[in-house]
């Protein structure tokens, strides 16, 4: 089964931005994706409209076969997002961040409670779990948007830049996580600027820019199809930086010495 | 408890909690306000006003106080509370949840209401400890109040909605809502007034909607308390269909 199927998708804003244009794409249940592209290439607005942040003004969103404008309810209780900004409610606590979370999307209380321990002692939050969301530091509020995302047990799982500026530790023990959960069989879509993660995570990958999908497939094959060397590389090609390149820098006798 | 029983629930439990935190700003303050009115209109200046239409002034003046204390207070909860949690980017986690356009609209307006009915009632317990308070027709009385407060709960929906900036909230508040309860007759009799600002104060919705709540509490009114709940519950009505249409298009709440 299809986790996400994307067709001919566009987004125009009122202002006349066109951030999304005829976008396809499709992730199979159990697959670990990962979306690149430079910013404003339209990772962010593709991301708010399969989870009903954004109106589609064409094309069409299905998560796992539920067209996600027709069956917004059933589309979005399979999907769980960990937004690039930490958008919390100041006024909660972290434990009541995690608790209202779930109940908006239908969980019983009893359910709730369990999940809310889980997740906290996960994300190594329960000391912090009386404190009001606004006291926590940058970290704490990642894990906390990880967590949150993670509550109703999503069977899609889309993570938006999520180690951006998070300390070695936390990104790794992001890397644990998500894997393990892919594992036990999450579908899980990645946006993130940093390639060797992708490279790392993800079982297929897909170039995006300019609001369109300008290719798609594994780390290797995007190599082969930009025909260099790695996914950096691949990269650079596709967003014309190639003189970037690593392999460009000249190692100097000193240094190799 | 359905999915959808829960999701309700907690939508509506979160809006109430946020208010509840910051009582001594959202419940004390409101509450201390309408005592300093009641001291000064009732204890104050009162003891030197005759009555008005056989009515103690102190009196004539609370059930207007106690509908200014439910709209208020329902107004302001809700266009802060959404346009905050806007501000905040915290709205898109309820956006994105299974929950329908009607439960979002319902919870964040009930939200607002309970704050409005708590200073309410709160108002009305220092009222009947202070003065001898009538309630006269509690069958007007009660749908009033809740048609007020539902309509307040509403057009604070609105304006926060609509809101970019705490700016429009606060222009709405100072520069359209009080003058419209200040001059609609919470502290005088627009019978008493000379032309044409007794003809002026007609045109003002909210006099109908205080007359309606003191015929409830002492029996007096000035205009038709049948066609003033008509079109109060009309123009409620009206106010949540419009709220609802701009919910389910998103309006300024999704991109």
């Amino acid at each position: 089964m299809k986790a996400l199927d994307i067709t001919d998708l566009e987004k125009r804003y009122p202002n006349g931005v066109e951030a999304l244009r005829s976008v396809s794409l499709e992730i199979e249940e159990g697959e670990f994706f990962g979306l690149l592209g430079p910013n404003g290439a339209g990772k962010s607005t593709l991301i708010h409209c399969t989870t009903g942040l954004a109106q589609p003004t064409g094309g069409s969103i299905e998560i796992f076969e539920n067209d996600a404008i027709g069956h917004y309810a059933e589309a979005r209780q399979a999907v769980g997002l960990a937004p690039q900004e930490p958008n919390i409610d100041w006024f909660l606590t972290v434990e009541e961040t995690l608790d209202y979370h779930a109940g908006y999307f239908g969980m019983p209380r009893r359910e709730r409670r369990e999940r809310t321990e889980e997740l906290l002692e996960t994300f190594s939050l329960t000391e912090k779990k009386d404190e009001r969301t606004r006291t926590l530091s940058g970290g704490m509020k990642r894990r906390l948007i990880l967590a949150r995302a993670m509550m109703h047990r999503p069977r899609l799982l889309i993570l938006d830049e999520p180690t951006a500026g998070v300390d070695v530790e936390l990104r790794l023990e992001l890397w644990h996580y998500v894997q393990k959960i892919n594992q036990e069989g999450t579908t899980i879509l990645l946006t993130t600027h940093y390639l060797e993660e992708a490279e790392q995570l993800c079982d297929r990958i897909a170039f995006i820019a300019e609001g369109q999908i300008v290719a798609e497939g594994t780390s290797e094959a995007l190599a082969e199809r930009f025909d260099v060397a790695n996914l950096e590389d691949a990269y650079l090609a596709l967003v014309g930086r190639g003189e970037l390149s690593r392999s460009h820098i000249e190692v100097t006798p000193e240094v190799e010495a | 408890m359905s999915a959808a029983q829960i999701r309700f629930a907690t939508l509506w439990r979160r809006e109430v909690n946020r208010f509840m935190k910051i009582k001594k700003q959202t419940i004390g303050a409101p509450l201390l306000e309408t005592f300093l009115y009641i001291s000064v209109f009732g204890a104050a200046l009162g003891s030197r006003i005759d009555k008005l239409h056989g009515i103690d002034y102190v009196v004539f003046v609370i059930p207007g106080l106690i509908m200014m204390a439910w709209s208020t207070n329902a107004f302001s909860n809700n266009s802060s509370s959404i346009l905050q949690q806007k501000f905040q980017g915290a709205i898109q986690d309820q956006l994105s949840s299974p929950a329908s356009p009607a439960e979002l609209l319902l919870a964040f307006s009930l939200g607002g209401f309970m704050r409005g009915l708590i200073v309410a009632v709160l108002t009305f317990i220092v009222s009947v400890l202070l003065v001898d308070l009538p309630v006269d027709h509690v069958l007007v009385l009660i749908p009033s109040l809740f048609l007020v407060g539902f309509f307040f709960s509403q057009l604070g929906v609105l304006i926060g909605v609509r809101a970019e900036q705490f700016d429009d909230v606060a222009f709405a508040q100072t520069f359209v809502l009080t003058p419209l309860i200040f001059l609609g007759g919470v502290f005088y009799s627009a019978a008493l007034l000379p032309e044409p600002y007794e003809t002026l104060t007609h045109f003002n919705p909210i006099y109908y909607m205080i007359n309606l709540v003191r015929y409830g509490f002492v029996g007096y009114t000035e205009v038709s308390i049948a066609l003033s709940l008509l079109a109060l519950t009309a123009a409620t009505a009206a106010l949540f269909l419009v709220n609802l249409r701009l919910f389910s298009r998103g309006y300024r709440l999704r991109a």
